[in-house]
């Protein structure tokens, strides 16, 4: 269900589906705003093949590994 | 890439109870006395946190480890008043309203919540909830950055469950002004139900209201706790936790609003972008080096020709007219601790300046992007990203470089980049290479004191490979998540502030080691061990220095020069690397080279002991030298760096470490170097 953000397009509204298996990554996440249902966007790509997160007013470098884990649709 | 289940643990309680009672006049000290109320100063990192404390606190700043962990807790005080801030002491005639009330100030690591998933985050955890409930903190002071509200308010959420005394600080408003939005302190006050107080600590904005907030705040009981679903699991209370901040958030400012993009946006797309970033980041690298060394150079050798010119014949002068000239005390003080000590404060404007652009970059908010960029590589060493900071430094001066890993968020990190530094070639280093150079390589000297870079970073790359599949094998490297800031113009005063506390810290604990070791080496040297000398009067190559240097110097014939006069050039640049090339020049009894690295005598006769020493291979043999030269122990300062960054088990793991490394490169290198030269 969803796309891996690392195939997810920039700059376009997603709702995050999956927060990974890691249940402390996943609380970290969480912590900083971005959890199973949340809205947000990916706004740039990051040497490394990482991304940058805008969710709720916050900036999340996102690093590749993770990015293959973490699922998200896009909102029509 | 996994990270622990299990929340991390403190091996011994901390306990936040002052010791020391402040005077009237004092602002510094462990705290403003035991009967002082105790704030904590609470939040998640980069939401101006420590800028407040120094605001609050000014001078009275102290720094200190906790048994069991090697994060930092400042600790200070906080003298409030309700409303202006003029009263200076506890004796005056101000109204009873108005007087003073000391406060002892702590800032614990910064958190986004009470899960740590770090020592530092573990410290804070553990100081806000640990018993008994007697040594927990009167009251938190929690700041909040307006510009990204719902991840500040985890943590808020979490300590209002818990029923825990709370004033929320309504950080970086300007921030979200220029993003669109404006947060409603009162309306968040009431949604939270604690108070808030919407301050500016960088422009020192709204500390009065703050001071009268926590004084009321204290005198009040301890709040109702927020109610949280019973009978249901940790997934449900956390729906409902982030059900009520998407609340709180809404009413107070508008969830939308918030994910407006900014010029900060627009300069991440090319600070972290792939390509440019990196190169970005190799330039910012290029300057902090060229301005640390550059621009500190001028200022180490004006200090140095104080030292080794004036005060040094002062001091003659001064002993001389007491009758001690010429005696065993003028070598102590003058050759031993006015040159030892001088050596240490030509350090100083290296610090300084290194700590000056490293809180520069901290202030910015570049070192997050920083991380960014070379997170990739540095995990292949079992380190983040920001990791490449204090290494990059380490080329410069390796004692700064050991405190620049301070950057670093989790302490095992920090040990194992502490680790890491002591290989990187710094340029005290550099003089004995080009010397080196000059003497055995001739026209391709250059080459050779490159290829001691090269290797340098095949070590340091070697080690670090190493460690992680040893003593780091199952150390977790967290996926990549950093919480990017806004970018700020770095204030003068904070920068000042946090430049001197470093600056202090360093001093304080270097002084002592450099003194006893420099009067050590003195004291070596001034033994006679072969009859016929008095005390101080004895050559170097009599000395009990020279005979212990003797007695080494079997130990270093696999590698091609086991001389006494080698051996004891590299006791010497234990102590520091500066004085190698001057103490080859006094046991060969000949100048010094001069600026252009020229070898003259000097270079002969070091020649004339490496082609003795290596058995007809000097080439090989000053390889192996400089390859051993550049790998082992940098020197005292940066061991005292180390002890106060790492411990004294780690630092003494770590000359092991180097000693080992050194000496087996340099012998590997000897004898595959003397079956090819």
């Amino acid at each position: 269900m969803g796309i891996n953000l690392a195939k997810a397009p920039l700059r376009a509204p997603l709702t995050l589906v999956n927060a990974g298996s890691d249940d402390a990554v996943s609380r970290r996440l969480a912590a900083l705003g971005l959890r199973i249902g949340s809205d947000f966007s990916l706004i740039s790509k990051t040497a490394g093949g990482g991304r940058v997160a805008l969710v709720a007013g916050t900036r999340i470098a996102l690093g590749r590994s993770l990015l293959q884990e973490l699922r998200a649709r896009v909102v029509d | 890439m996994a990270i622990t289940d299990q929340p991390f643990q403190l091996s011994s309680p901390v306990r936040l109870t002052p010791s020391v009672k402040a005077c009237c006049n004092t602002d510094g000290g462990l705290g403003a006395g035991p009967e002082a109320p105790v704030v904590a100063l609470i939040g998640a990192p980069n939401t101006g946190k420590s800028t407040l404390f120094n605001a609050l606190t000014g001078a009275g700043v102290t720094m200190g480890n906790w048994p069991g962990t090697t994060v930092e807790v400042s600790r200070g005080v906080w003298r409030s008043t309700a409303s202006a801030a003029s009263c200076q002491c506890e004796s005056c005639s101000c109204d009873a309203a108005d007087e003073p009330l000391d406060i002892t100030l702590v800032d614990l690591p910064g958190t986004y919540s009470l899960d740590p998933h770090s020592p530092d985050e573990a410290l804070t955890r553990d100081l806000l909830l640990g018993e008994p409930i007697a040594e927990r903190p009167d009251l938190s002071v929690v700041t909040c950055d307006a510009a990204r509200l719902t991840s500040c308010l985890y943590l808020v959420a979490q300590l209002r469950e818990r029923g825990l005394p709370i004033v929320v600080a309504l950080t970086m408003a300007d921030v979200a002004a220029k993003r669109g939005f404006e947060v409603d302190a009162s309306a968040l006050a009431r949604e939270l139900d604690c108070p808030v107080v919407a301050i500016d600590p960088r422009r020192r904005n709204g500390l009065e209201a703050l001071a009268a907030t926590v004084r009321d705040a204290l005198a009040q009981p301890e709040p109702s706790r927020r109610p949280v679903p019973e009978g249901v699991d940790e997934l449900a209370i956390e729906d409902e936790r982030f059900a009520w901040i998407a609340h709180v958030v809404d009413v107070a400012s508008g969830a939308a609003a918030q994910n407006t993009r900014t010029w900060s946006d627009k300069v991440d797309r090319w600070v972290t972008a792939p390509v440019i970033g990196p190169l970005i980041f190799l330039a910012v690298m290029w300057v902090v080096f060229q301005l640390t060394t550059s621009v500190a150079a001028p200022l180490q050798d004006l200090l140095d020709g104080v030292f080794a010119g004036p005060v040094s014949a002062a001091a003659v002068w001064l002993l001389t007219t007491v009758g001690l000239g010429d005696t065993w005390v003028q070598g102590l003080i003058v050759d031993g601790l006015i040159a030892g000590v001088g050596m240490l404060l030509t350090f100083v404007p290296l610090m300084a300046l290194m700590f000056v652009l490293l809180a520069v970059l901290e202030d910015s908010g570049y070192l997050a992007r920083a991380a960014v960029v070379t997170d990739r590589l540095m995990r292949s060493i079992g380190l983040p990203g920001r990791a490449f900071l204090p290494l990059i430094v380490g080329y410069g001066c390796n004692v700064p470089a050991i405190s620049g890993t301070r950057i670093l968020p989790n302490a095992r990190q920090r040990i194992l980049t502490a680790l890491l530094v002591p290989f990187t070639s710094c340029t005290a280093r550099l003089t004995v290479f080009v010397m080196m150079g000059a003497i055995f390589f001739g026209p391709y000297a250059g080459t050779a004191v490159f290829a001691m870079y090269v290797i340098s970073i095949l070590i340091i790359i070697g080690v670090g490979l190493a460690l992680r599949g040893t003593l780091w094998r199952n150390e977790p490297i967290e996926p990549l998540v950093i919480d990017l800031p806004a970018y700020q113009v770095p204030t003068l005063r904070l920068t000042a502030s946090v430049t001197w506390l470093r600056l202090k810290g360093f001093l304080q604990t270097a002084s002592g080691i450099i003194v006893v070791t420099v009067i050590g080496v003195w004291l070596l040297q001034s033994i006679p061990a072969t009859p016929g000398y008095g005390f101080a009067e004895v050559p170097v190559a009599g000395s009990a220095y020279g005979v212990v240097s003797a007695s080494v110097a079997p130990v270093f014939a696999p590698a091609g020069f086991g001389s006494w006069e080698s051996t004891s050039t590299l006791l010497v640049g234990f102590v520091a690397k500066e004085a190698v090339i001057s103490s080859w020049a006094q046991t060969y009894a000949v100048d010094a080279p001069d600026e252009s690295g020229a070898p003259g005598d000097l270079g002969a006769a070091v020649f004339a002991t490496f082609n003795e020493s290596s058995g007809g291979h000097p080439i090989p043999a000053a390889l192996a030298f400089m390859v051993f030269l550049m790998a082992y122990t940098p020197c005292v300062a940066t061991l005292a760096a180390q002890w106060r960054e790492i411990g004294g088990k780690w630092t003494l793991f770590g000359i092991g470490l180097q000693l080992v490394v050194a000496w087996s490169l340099a012998v590997g290198v000897f004898q595959i170097g003397r079956l090819l030269l």
